[in-house]
């Protein structure tokens, strides 16, 4: 399954031909400093998602409440994962005809709005009053979202290597 | 004997081969590397903060690095494991990429500051745990941390392209 199944060959073009797509594409140094910056966004993003997972599981942060635990790391993953959007679009844009052709890059995407959706889904739970123990459909939702950002790094890494 | 010679020995030695040119278990082995950035990165970063004073400031020191510590050390397991096995299949390129030497180089500071962390730093903190002032060494190994773990990161995307 790929992205140009389901959005016309003109819409990959019109991304790659735009202005900033172009100027990644010819810029090696813009491509680098802009993928390391996703790299750094992604450290950030994977230690706050953990160490709120970690405390719905029961292995961290224990003495604290999760609410507190979420109002502490939970801005910082949104933050992180910000820059991993800013530094995500001009990547896709400078190779869309070929991430659009790409099955693991779909597959990335897919895996990514399903982890966003399931971290939203862990930190609405965590906040409710009352909830000082995570009910096992909880943990099961951090277990979950854990490994949904798993398949985004591995089809990540094989979007390169399957386009060899 | 040179040192290009013993890197050029090491790679070409079968398993160094295999882990070379085999299709999978370079990718995988690398994308756990870049997984484990969040275990270890992303974990220990937290505590840096709370030395510095910039995060977690309601809680005591010792509980921050009780709760966290653990957890990042799981973390560099992953990556020196990883890491490994990822220098093993191009020893030779390692070697001969700058970029590579200046991430051993940080490596070694950041297992310093740790152990100057640990010895000097920590071994007191019952005495400033909770406290408005921080001293000044426990700043300064946050700061250390930070910037040569994030140094680190760089100079490794920069070995895997150049």
């Amino acid at each position: 399954m790929t992205l140009r199944r389901i959005l016309p060959l003109s819409f990959f073009r019109w991304c790659e031909e735009g202005s900033l797509g172009g100027l990644i594409q010819h810029s090696r140094w813009s491509f680098a400093i802009i993928e390391t910056i996703h790299i750094m966004a992604l450290a950030v993003l994977l230690g706050a998602l953990l160490i709120i997972d970690l405390h719905i599981l029961g292995c961290a942060m224990r003495q604290q409440h999760a609410c507190e635990v979420v109002k502490q790391f939970g801005p910082w993953s949104w933050i992180s994962l910000g820059f991993m959007v800013l530094t995500g679009i001009p990547m896709y844009l400078s190779e869309a005809v070929r991430l659009g052709n790409s099955p693991p890059f779909f597959y990335k995407m897919l895996f990514l709005f399903a982890a966003v959706g399931l971290n939203l889904r862990t930190f609405k739970t965590a906040t409710k009053p009352l909830s000082d123990r995570s009910s096992a459909a909880d943990k099961l939702t951090a277990s979950l979202s854990l490994v949904c950002w798993v398949a985004v790094a591995l089809a990540g890494r094989a979007i390169a290597f399957l386009s060899k | 004997m040179h040192l290009v010679d013993f890197f050029t020995w090491l790679n070409n030695l079968p398993f160094s081969v295999t882990l070379r040119q085999d299709e999978w278990p370079f990718p995988i082995i690398e994308s756990f590397h870049i997984l484990g950035l969040g275990l270890s990165v992303g974990i220990i970063m937290w505590v840096d903060l709370r030395l510095i004073g910039v995060s977690l400031r309601r809680q005591p020191v010792s509980q921050v690095v009780s709760q966290l510590e653990p957890w990042a050390i799981v973390g560099f397991g992953v990556m020196i494991a990883s890491g490994f096995l990822l220098f093993i299949a191009e020893p030779l390129k390692c070697y001969l990429t700058v970029a590579f030497r200046f991430k051993v180089v940080m490596l070694i500071l950041a297992a310093s500051n740790i152990r100057y962390f640990h010895t000097n730093v920590y071994s007191n903190v019952s005495e400033w745990d909770d406290a408005e002032e921080i001293p000044w060494q426990a700043k300064m190994v946050g700061c250390f941390s930070m910037i040569l773990w994030f140094g680190i990161i760089i100079a490794g995307r920069w070995t895997a392209y150049l």
